[in-house]
């Protein structure tokens, strides 16, 4: 993170102006301020947006940026950029550091300084670290959230699930269980793997909002769940006994005589489980198809059908 | 017979002000301004419930990062708790429709 162009970060060219990085930043600030965007990777992105604001807001920074590059906090206050940037063309080319050595050269004329490893973190103290003279104290983190897209099989049995969120150059995976009868939008909350705190305040907790994905045959209301049910005429008509799939398994579903399309037949308690309480019911919808061609036998029996009905179903009741 | 020890249910001013880290004048500012939610008892005194840390949290949040004063805090929070409401709402809806 440390080697990431800060006007890059900020999105803005080298010579921009104290009003552009300002605008730049009150932008992004707005898009991706974690209280503004749950979204974990938002957290990083936001981080190095304070971050490339922080250096490149206050000139001196900027100045000491621009001259010594992404390690300029190494660089010790009293070197002068334009004489760092003399000696070191006068280094030699090819030399991109060396004229300055960590630990220094011994001699008069070399600039020395510990290198050693800074920590960033303690320089920006996290998040809301915020510039030099405008320290906030520990500051909580935010909650953040992200979907967790589950198949409604999933939703009606529980699962294991491994939930893997990557951020700015960073991973994390969490092992979690979907409970049983889980509804669409309903949250898992993961104490304390949300946004971190400053300072050592506390982190927020993330949130998986649970999105349960469209299935091409089931549909989900809460957790009643609605399945198709194929008829034919004479099947619709006469009544009978067919096999519906479910997410629980295979049911018998009773279909009475005179069901037209669209009927809805119950099957209490066979939608999603309820931890807490009654069951959903499953519904199957009545749909009543034809064969898109017929036999003679089949055309003769309809022609017969035909004549001697007089079902009218557009009869107004 | 035993009772299990269960914490305090509000927490005094001097409290939720340690626990918070912040000034006990700032957490009454907070309160005047309607940016955290305190109860009042009949001696005048505040008592808060530890819901508000979240609330206190995201008060310094968003001063830290767009150096609103708190008046302009109130607005920005109510109007992410409203798009919060409609986001859900939207989510819900979509979800119930099928064929997407």
């Amino acid at each position: 993170m440390a080697n990431q162009d800060f006007y890059q970060v900020l999105g803005v060219p080298r010579n921009a102006d104290q009003d552009e990085i300002q605008r730049a930043y009150r932008k992004l600030a707005r898009t991706y301020h974690p209280d503004v965007n749950s979204d974990p990777a938002a957290e990083d992105r936001f981080k190095e947006i304070s971050e490339a604001y922080d250096v490149l807001s206050d000139p001196q920074t900027r100045r000491r940026y621009d001259a010594f590059g992404p390690d300029f906090r190494q660089v010790p206050e009293d070197v002068d950029p334009d004489e760092w940037r003399r000696r070191r063309a006068g280094a030699g080319a090819g030399q991109t550091r060396g004229g300055f050595q960590s630990g220094g050269s011994g001699r008069g004329d070399g600039f020395s300084f510990s290198g050693g490893d800074i920590d960033l973190e303690d320089l920006l103290g996290g998040v809301f670290g915020g510039r030099a003279g405008r320290r906030w104290g520990p500051i909580p983190g935010a909650d953040q959230e992200a979907e967790l897209e589950v198949t409604v099989e999933e939703a009606y049995r529980g699962a294991r699930r491994t939930v893997a969120l990557t951020g700015e150059g960073t991973r994390r995976s969490f092992e979690v269980t979907v409970p049983a009868g889980v509804t669409d939008g309903q949250r898992i909350r993961l104490a304390g793997q949300g946004g971190r705190g400053s300072d050592g305040a506390g982190n927020g907790d993330l949130y998986l909002v649970v999105r349960i994905a469209p299935h091409p045959r089931y549909r989900l209301d809460g957790r009643d769940l609605y399945v198709e049910l194929r008829l034919a005429p004479w099947e619709a008509a006469l009544g009978t006994s067919v096999p519906v799939d479910t997410p629980g398994g295979e049911v018998k579903v009773k279909v009475p005589g005179g069901t037209s399309s669209g009927r809805q037949i119950r099957l209490r308690g066979r939608g999603l489980p309820n931890p807490k309480g009654k069951a959903g019911d499953l519904f199957a919808e009545a749909r009543i198809m034809v064969p898109t061609r017929l036999s003679h036998a089949e055309r003769r029996l309809f022609e017969q059908l035909a004549a001697e009905s007089d079902f009218d179903p557009r009869r107004q009741r | 017979m035993n009772y299990a020890i269960v914490r305090a249910a509000r927490l005094s001013l001097e409290e939720f002000a340690l626990l918070s880290g912040l000034h006990p004048d700032l957490i009454r500012r907070l309160v005047a301004l309607g940016l955290i939610d305190a109860d009042r008892d009949t001696a005048g005194e505040l008592w808060f419930s530890r819901a508000e840390f979240g609330a206190v949290a995201r008060v310094q949040r968003l001063r830290a990062g767009f150096a609103l004063n708190y008046a302009a805090i109130g607005l920005v929070t109510d109007l992410l708790d409203r798009i919060a409401v409609l986001e859900a709402a939207l989510r819900g809806q979509a979800a119930r429709r099928p064929g997407r």
